[in-house]
């Protein structure tokens, strides 16, 4: 199976590991090599911080990793869908980033991911990878980097040097 | 013409006529591919207007347009197949979906010009019995975008 306008380059044909996960009712693949580690986020309530800004609106906490700043994207805000109760954090491998999701359904074993079809020109193309078929379902497999952009990691990293350097000063002042 | 390739060879003034809700359009025959069943249709978030999903066909993931949104041509809920037409993106092309109410028919007629004020998606019309059917630019419709009114197709050529 192919996307129309198949070429080899059009497909990844490599199996691959993959962690499905739900998020308001709509299933997502990812690549489980990308996933640093899992957890609900009952036991993240410690250790998130709420970051309080406006410029990035699907940003609502952070969390540190290795002495450096995650930002938790939650993941019904990003794809427009209808707000949810997450109950799990993926946080991702190799990016500054995790990914509030409801819950997991299971790992499965991808043969393919298949280009996104040329119609779709909007966001998806930076989102997914492109497309799984398993058990007689197409699901969107996605592309980790497409969660925060540069330009949204540069406004972040902003926003929280600012709060940094704030809460510096106030403790001086204290 | 349900689930296999026309057997006539389309000619120029060769249409096929779609049902969208209450209304008919003509399409050219050569872009049509096939009218296959209603198989299923599998829908994920994303921000492109018209698209509702993709279907598998032939193997072949092909996404799926609800172009009734654009053509003010509210489609019924139980459509009962899918025309497959290719459609040119650039320098190439793909194949796409389009739900239709009913079965499709093949016309022969002259394509009249369009009315003046007509949306950039209205190639013409053709005369079928007392009827009088739009026949529709694919392209320019399916680039079209409901909710700003435009066809990215217009915004190209603005540019170029």
């Amino acid at each position: 199976m192919a996307a129309e306008h198949t070429s080899r380059s059009a497909r990844e044909r490599r199996p691959e590991t993959v962690i499905l996960f739900l998020v308001a009712n709509q299933m997502f693949a990812i690549a489980a090599q990308s996933v640093q580690e899992i957890r609900s986020t009952d036991s993240l309530a410690g250790s998130a911080v709420e970051f309080d800004q406006a410029e990035v609106p699907k940003v609502r906490h952070t969390i540190e990793r290795n002495r450096k700043t995650y930002y938790i994207v939650n993941a019904g805000a990003h794809f427009g869908l209808p707000v949810t109760r997450p109950t799990l954090v993926l946080i991702l491998r190799n990016i500054r980033a995790a990914v509030l999701v409801d819950r997991i359904e299971r790992m499965a074993e991808i043969s393919a991911v298949y280009a996104l079809p040329q119609a779709f020109a909007g966001d998806e193309r930076r989102w997914y990878r492109g497309l799984a078929y398993l058990d007689d379902t197409i699901i969107p497999v996605i592309d980790p980097a497409g969660f925060l952009t540069t330009a949204e990691f540069q406004q972040l990293d902003r926003t929280a040097r600012a709060a940094s350097q704030h809460e510096l000063e106030t403790a001086a002042q204290g | 013409m349900n689930g296999m390739p026309a057997v006539e060879a389309p000619t120029q003034n060769s249409f096929v006529l779609l049902q969208l809700g209450r209304r008919r359009f003509g399409l050219a025959a050569g872009e049509v591919t096939e009218l296959a069943p209603p198989v299923r249709l599998h829908a994920f978030p994303h921000t492109s207007p018209l698209l509702t999903g993709v279907i598998v066909r032939r193997g072949r993931i092909v996404p799926v347009y609800d172009v009734a949104s654009a053509l003010d041509a509210s489609n019924t809920s139980t459509h009962r197949f899918y025309l497959i037409a290719r459609r040119p993106i650039g320098k190439s092309s793909e194949l796409c979906a389009i739900p239709v109410d009913g079965e499709c028919e093949l016309a022969s007629a002259e394509v009249a010009s369009p009315d003046q004020d007509h949306p950039p998606y209205i190639a013409g019309s053709i005369a079928v019995g007392d009827e009088s059917v739009d026949v529709l630019n694919l392209p320019a419709l399916l680039a079209f975008d409901p909710a700003s009114g435009k066809s990215s197709l217009q915004d190209a050529e603005a540019q170029s």
